[in-house]
């Protein structure tokens, strides 16, 4: 421990009420990045959940699906490696791989500073799949138009409740991996019932990216947001 | 600090005598971790060893859209307990704040 200086007050204390919000940094620049995909009627979708709950395999999934149809790019962060991105390119769109360097979180900055390597112009669809994590990424705005997260059925159906300010925070709740839901003691409806109690405008899709499940509705759910955007 | 160090010139922050943080229980800041930082950080930054740090916990509240009545959220039920719709419309409880500073005179 650190000794307290024994400096003391003298005379009147002034005061300043500041309430200086300490991530009106990252907010700002959140800003920036939802009016430049406001610009170009990209959609913008920040991925969140904890490390390996499907985030990856869902983006191959998703590109295998819709690529296409839409034009689609993946910018994916992780404290270390690029085996993200790499995996995500095999599907054939472009992806990079934001390398945090030991941080838990994307902040809007490090999304800004690569924002120019996407060709928006032509993009319908950029999703951030963040780094796995619950708790930190609920804290920071990407400038996202909606935030989604993957809730794996082998992480216990009390996840909401534990980490409410993501799923307060969350558009869509993807329940993943539910075919293994036959061997797991969880259920859709404990679930979803801790979620609504958090959000109660939450919506659920129940997904399993190697059978196929709910993909059709995952996929129906993002083409009916990118012709929102579009005004159409 | 450095969010200080923006906010205020240096002779300003010389004199300052204690920083008042608001920090809502949806903020995933735990206070005491936050003053064994503050304590840490004092290693290097030795200059800001005199500065008290003060941290104000709030609870989570919200304000219900239809009826108006403010709740205070228990087991993250956001539900009104006047009306008992739900609502996302939280008034307190997500804070991040440099809410007070303090100068010597």
């Amino acid at each position: 421990m650190i000794e307290k200086s024994p400096k003391t007050a003298r005379g009147s204390v002034q005061c300043e009420n500041t309430n200086i919000h300490l991530l009106k940094a990252n907010d700002f620049v959140a800003d920036i990045i939802r009016k430049e995909v406001a610009k170009t009627k990209t959609l913008l979708i920040n991925v969140t959940s904890s490390p390996g709950s499907g985030k990856t395999t869902l983006m191959q999934k998703t590109a295998e699906k819709l690529k296409d149809k839409i034009n689609m790019a993946v910018m994916v962060g992780d404290l270390e490696t690029e085996r993200d991105a790499e995996r995500i390119r095999e599907t054939g769109i472009h992806a990079l791989q934001i390398v945090t360097g030991g941080i838990c979180h994307l902040e809007a900055q490090m999304v800004h500073q690569v924002l120019d390597k996407f060709d928006l112009e032509n993009l319908d669809l950029l999703f951030i799949e963040n780094v796995g994590n619950l708790v930190c990424p609920a804290s920071f705005d990407l400038g996202e138009d909606y935030r989604v997260t993957l809730l794996a059925t082998t992480e216990g159906d009390d996840k909401p409740k534990k980490y409410p300010k993501m799923f307060l925070t969350t558009d869509l709740m993807l329940v993943s991996k539910s075919d293994l839901l036959p061997y797991l003691p969880f259920t859709l409806e404990a679930v979803t019932k801790d979620a609504l109690e958090v959000n109660h405008e939450l919506e659920v899709i129940q997904i399993s990216s190697l059978s196929d499940e709910g993909i059709d509705e995952w996929c129906d759910w993002l083409l009916e947001k990118i012709n929102d955007k579009k005004g159409f | 600090m450095k969010t200080l160090e923006m906010e205020f010139e240096k002779e300003k922050l010389d004199k300052m005598k204690s920083i008042h943080l608001k920090v809502g229980i949806l903020s995933n800041i735990e206070p005491r971790l936050l003053h064994n930082a503050y304590s840490a950080y004092h290693m290097s930054h030795p200059e800001y060893s005199g500065v008290a740090l003060n941290i104000e916990s709030t609870e989570l509240k919200i304000q219900c859209e239809v009826c108006n009545h403010i709740t205070q959220v228990k087991n993250y039920r956001f539900l009104c307990e006047n009306c008992e719709r739900p609502s996302k419309n939280v008034i307190q409880g997500e804070e991040l704040l440099i809410h007070k500073v303090e100068f010597e005179d």
